[in-house]
């Protein structure tokens, strides 16, 4: 199989699969409630506090909450395939790595995309906050790309997945860094000096600011550079993730821990 | 003296939806009028292959299931109308590695269950101990079910069955999976419940099982029962006979109909063992049903032919594979 | 007090104990349930020490302390069912001559009073890394209101539990209403800050109550007591609904058969 192949084919399989198991009862209240109840939780909060404005939550929190349908679906596809013990068939098999992984992943920056984009636009109705219209193409671009790029952190975890028996714990406590250390809803520069260093490294952070920017009526060449560096990051994970889906790889074969669930 | 345990005329139908877009209803009936009767200190098997309703027909009694159609009855009360009543009163054991809590002790899991099951407090621990000793699992108490094999949580199992005391015990199939060693001892407890003067229900498909413990058994196939005694009857119901086995490598269904259209065969089966099948055909004293088989064999690459007299697991296998 | 209420009492004191034994033996998901309303709380107190009222920060810290509780409480409770099912369990314990509700209702407060340690946690993160002082004015009140708004929690997880049961997604919903009930039940944000329409929702649930409660005797602004008096009765409630809607569902899957399918 060329690699185009392996990358479309594994790409629509997996597509299939992660979507075959997403039964509206599981993505409505998961992918569409919970997220628009986490925007007005923080603009209700922001309200109380006196801070801010509704827009700074819905842009903040309609991003940030992507890392659910990225980390989490990329885990899984991944420790899917090591549940269904399909994983071993997956790795013996000649089909070249790189396209292999990335065609998986494809699926789930889309799904992660489809995710932001929804809560923005349901939390924007809610919450009456306008968006102007030239926005709107520049926005898609920029929730793509911190979809992308999260999902980048998730080849990361993944991989760690494979080692660690309780995945949903350590991809838990992924998320509620992100909310804290994004900027989602706080703003960056107003965290201590180490925080500040820290977002500056995660995806998202980037992302949300650009987001915001445009909302509040920039342009895209404005935000352009705070875009090269959200998807500079991406693809440093998606690197480190490819590699260390790799290591675990060999790791598997020489320690037997392959088909360990 | 009463039946202990009465099923009369008992039927479970179930609905199943396939498809996702498209939603259709199947309906199974996976109990077709199953009517028996257990007598105070019995230990009554049911015997049949996987799916055959046994499973069903437990549920049934033991109030977990309602009946579609007929009416069960347990110590001379209702299942339906008097739920409560026999729950008291039953114990239920069932094969396979769940049914525990995996993260406590056994010791908890059984204290538990004792409370659950209405054992008096001031019984309990002495009621525990006693059982523990019993399926001897003393000693290994404290450790967690998580650790367990197989034959152990069967016996954490009887020993949970058994917590409140009850007069009647239904076993589903409890040494399944188990090791043959495990498996022998978890039968010697089970005929050392019928000494005790406990009624049993055992279901199985281990047909050796079912001869070597049940007093009477009843054969289930396909959601009904198509014959009943005890293992002497139904061994005596096929002494007459003569079975051969022939083994071939590889055969058309036309020629199986054909051996069972050779007058006096019963039944004809078809088996696989090892690299090859083996051709089952058991017929009436009358017949030598040989030569006639070889006949319509002909063309067949064929093995060893052998001629044997029929065993109770022949009877079982021609009970529950006939139309 | 009939020899049948003792003999239910105690037995569901033993499910309780057991239960949390069980629920407690989770390293990493203990950790995460300590973890979870700390994320949110932190944010929180970034904000309200932004908006510069030192007093939001108190009412913030209580509010996050007993978010954790929730959580703790309504994730599980939505796949309780489930849960029981695939160990192989749920029928065991139908079978037996105990009422299933009495089991259910043991198994939800034990989930919700894990919430002790969440509370315990953010209210230490609140005081060591964001120096938020939480006052004790009523500690007798405190005292009372606590475990109330903890077991109301627990049988507000009872009600969900079976109410979700017919749902083989009922895990989802559980986790669904997580943020609704924070938000609506005026933990971190008061209720007046609501459109009209949302206030009798946030009465009809226990743990608003129990926030106020908890709220008012921490910092002496009113009397605990008649919300503590509400949270009581909302919880008797939550366990008649409860009951009346478990013994529907189990007649239902025993017609149905639909107790041991996973």
């Amino acid at each position: 199989m060329t690699s185009l192949r392996i990358f479309a084919v594994g790409g629509l399989i997996s597509f299939r699969a992660l979507f075959g198991f997403m039964s509206p009862w599981i993505f409505v209240p998961t992918l569409v409630v919970t997220p628009l109840f986490q925007i007005l939780l923080f603009a209700y909060i922001g309200r109380s506090a006196g801070i801010q404005d509704d827009a700074f939550y819905v842009v903040g929190n309609a991003i940030q909450y992507a890392a659910v349908p990225c980390l989490f679906a990329m885990t899984f596809t991944i420790a899917g395939e090591r549940f269904n013990q399909t994983l071993g068939p997956i790795l013996v098999s000649p089909a070249r790595r790189l396209p292999l992984f990335l065609g998986r992943s494809v699926p789930v920056i889309v799904n992660g995309a489809f995710v932001a984009a929804l809560s923005l636009l349901l939390g924007s109705l809610v919450l009456d906050v306008e968006v102007p219209g030239s926005a709107i193409a520049p926005l898609a671009l920029v929730i793509v790309l911190a979809s992308a790029s999260c999902t980048g952190l998730g080849l990361v975890l993944a991989g760690i997945g494979l080692r660690v028996r309780e995945q949903a714990v350590m991809l838990n406590i992924v998320f509620g860094l992100l909310l804290v250390f994004t900027g989602a809803n706080v703003p960056v520069d107003e965290l201590p000096a180490w925080m500040e260093a820290t977002s500056r490294l995660l995806p998202f952070t980037h992302a949300i600011e650009a987001a915001r920017e445009l909302v509040a009526g920039g342009t895209l060449d404005a935000v352009s550079g705070l875009l090269v560096r959200e998807l500079a990051i991406g693809a440093v994970y998606a690197v480190l993730g490819y590699a260390f889906l790799r290591f675990m790889e060999r790791q598997g074969r020489v320690h037997a821990t392959l088909e360990k669930v | 003296m009463p039946p202990v345990v009465e099923a009369i005329d008992l039927h479970r139908t179930y609905k199943t939806t396939t498809g996702t877009f498209r939603r259709r209803s199947l309906e199974v009936e996976a109990v077709r009028g199953v009517s028996f009767e257990i007598a105070e200190g019995e230990l009554f098997g049911l015997l049949g292959p996987n799916g055959a309703g046994k499973t069903t027909t437990i549920k049934m009694l033991i109030t977990l299931l309602i009946p579609t159609a007929g009416q069960a009855r347990v110590l001379g009360r209702d299942v339906v109308e008097d739920a409560h009543w026999v729950r008291e009163r039953i114990g239920y054991v069932f094969g396979g590695d769940r049914g525990l809590y995996e993260r406590l002790s056994a010791l908890d899991n059984l204290r538990y269950f004792a409370e659950l099951y209405g054992v008096e407090p001031k019984q309990q621990r002495a009621r525990i101990h006693e059982l523990l000793e019993l399926v001897g699992l003393e000693g290994r108490e404290k450790e967690r079910v998580e650790g367990y094999s197989r034959g152990m949580r069967q016996r954490l199992h009887i020993a949970r069955g058994l917590l409140h005391d009850p007069p009647v015990l239904f076993l589903d199939e409890p040494t399944i999976g188990v090791d043959p060693v495990g498996a022998r001892e978890l039968r010697s407890m089970i005929a050392g419940l019928k000494a005790a003067g406990k009624t049993v229900l055992l279901t199985t498909h281990y047909m050796f099982e079912a001869d070597a413990l049940c007093d009477r058994i009843a054969v289930v196939a396909k959601g009904k029962i198509v014959a009943e005694g005890t293992p002497r009857d139904l061994k005596a119901s096929v002494a007459e006979g003569v079975v051969v086995e022939i083994e071939v490598y590889g055969i058309e269904e036309e020629k199986v109909e054909a051996l069972r259209a050779i007058p006096g065969v019963t039944s004809v089966a078809v088996e696989d063992r090892d690299q090859a099948q083996v051709v089952v055909v058991q017929a009436d004293t009358e017949t030598e049903p040989t030569h006639a088989v070889l006949a319509r064999l002909d063309g067949v690459s064929l093995g060893r032919v052998t001629t044997r007299e029929p065993t109770l697991e022949d009877a079982y296998v021609a009970l529950v594979t006939q139309e | 007090m009939s020899a049948r209420a003792i003999r239910l009492a105690r037995t569901g004191a033993v499910g309780w104990w057991m239960n949390l034994k069980m629920v407690s033996q989770s390293a990493f998901d203990g950790l995460l349930a300590i973890l979870w309303p700390l994320f949110f709380g932190t944010v929180a107190f970034f904000m309200f020490r932004a908006g510069g009222d030192p007093e939001t920060l108190v009412y913030a810290s209580l509010g996050a302390a007993v978010m954790g509780v929730w959580t703790a409480t309504s994730v599980p409770a939505g796949s309780a069912l489930q849960r029981h099912r695939w160990n192989g369990t749920l029928e065991l314990v139908v079978a037996a001559p105990t009422p299933f509700s009495l089991t259910l209702l043991s198994l939800t407060t034990a989930t919700s009073t894990v919430g002790i340690y969440c509370m315990t946690a953010t209210l230490l993160w609140g005081r060591f890394a964001f120096g938020i002082d939480v006052p004790f004015e009523d500690p007798v009140a405190l005292a009372v209101a606590i475990p109330t708004t903890i077991v109301s929690i627990g049988l507000l997880g009872f009600l969900l539990a079976v109410a979700f049961a017919r749902y083989r997604t009922a895990w989802t919903l559980g986790a669904m209403l997580e943020y609704p009930v924070w938000l609506v039940g005026g933990f971190l944000v008061p209720l007046s800050l609501f459109p009209d329409w949302v206030r009798p929702i946030s009465w009809l649930l226990a743990p608003t109550w129990g926030m106020n409660a908890i709220r008012d005797a921490a910092t002496g602004a009113g009397s605990a007591w008649p919300d503590i008096a509400m949270c009581v009765a909302l919880g008797a409630g939550y366990t008649t609904a409860g009951v009346l809607v478990t013994n529907r569902v189990l007649a239902a899957a025993r017609r149905r058969a639909t107790l041991s399918l996973t």
